[in-house]
């Protein structure tokens, strides 16, 4: 995404921290860009509920699939 | 919208032209593209129809039409690059952020840069049998190298994935030496390719992946 970037202060709990920093070390990515990842994931999933979409978790090998229910 | 100088070639005559190439695409200018693509989008058909050249014989991406496409933009995930030359836009890709994640060691379940349409403008492709030969080559190479910039701005280190159409495999198993993963079944098939962080830093050093 192009643009002018803009900068932000982010609270979070020491286990929103801790989460942030897990999945940074564990994707290879910043902080800031796993938090962009998130958003653009979150929007995208929004998006897919809001038209009607259902969104499902599958597992192919115990052939399970479940629905997240987001409310 | 971002822009960078780059250069193609142009085939008749030949020689090297100044070319711009954009990125952060906003639909509005992906519908502009698509209908001048459109009417030369259309001849071909008339042309292929005429000459009676088989089905199995058409350009695989003759019946995209990024004017459907161009929705997908207003999502954060997606983007759109393309290259401007000769006063008609040459080339356009779709890439996804979002969703996408590496399948080859090391990176395995990192994200990654996937390509979703990548396309040069009709009058680019090599159609042996209307007799049509591309205006510009390279629009394919330089948007590709786009993508994998894009990555690397994204700190995906490179990374980039995509499903290939059967006329474009060989360009990305033998040009770009992409790593052919397989056929994927949940994309009709096609052959899924994907660059590893090492492979993308040899190419865009211009060395041998």
């Amino acid at each position: 995404m192009n643009g002018t970037k803009r900068t932000m202060t982010l609270n979070l709990t020491p286990q929103e921290m801790e989460a942030l920093d897990d999945l940074a070390q564990r994707k290879d990515l910043s902080k800031t860009a796993v938090i962009r990842q998130a958003l653009r994931l979150y929007q995208l999933v929004d998006v897919r509920l809001a038209q009607g979409e259902k969104l499902f978790f599958e597992d192919e090998v115990q052939k399970k699939k479940a629905e997240l229910m987001v409310l | 919208m971002s822009t960078q100088s780059v250069e193609l070639i142009r085939l008749d005559p030949s020689e090297i032209v100044a070319a711009t190439l954009h990125a952060g695409l906003r639909p509005s200018d992906v519908l502009v593209v698509e209908h001048a693509w459109a009417e030369h989008r259309a001849r071909l058909i008339a042309g292929l129809s005429t000459r009676g050249v088989p089905r199995s014989d058409w350009p695989q991406s003759l019946h995209w039409n990024w004017e459907a496409k161009a929705p997908q933009l207003l999502l954060l995930q997606a983007s759109c690059a393309g290259i401007f030359c000769d006063e008609r836009w040459q080339g356009l890709m779709m890439t996804k952020t979002a969703v996408h994640m590496a399948t080859l060691a090391p990176d395995v379940g990192k994200p990654l840069v996937y390509v979703d349409f990548l396309e040069t403008a009709p009058w680019n492709w090599r159609i042996s049998s209307l007799g049509q030969e591309p205006q510009f080559k390279s629009v394919g190479t330089l948007l590709f190298k786009e993508a994998v910039e894009q990555s690397i701005r994204e700190d995906f280190h490179g990374r980039v994935g995509l499903h290939a159409l059967p006329q474009a495999e060989s360009l990305y198993e033998r040009v770009f030496r992409m790593t052919r993963v397989g056929p994927d079944a949940k994309k009709q098939n096609l052959v899924y390719f994907e660059f590893t962080r090492q492979q993308a830093h040899r190419f865009l050093s211009g060395g041998e992946p």
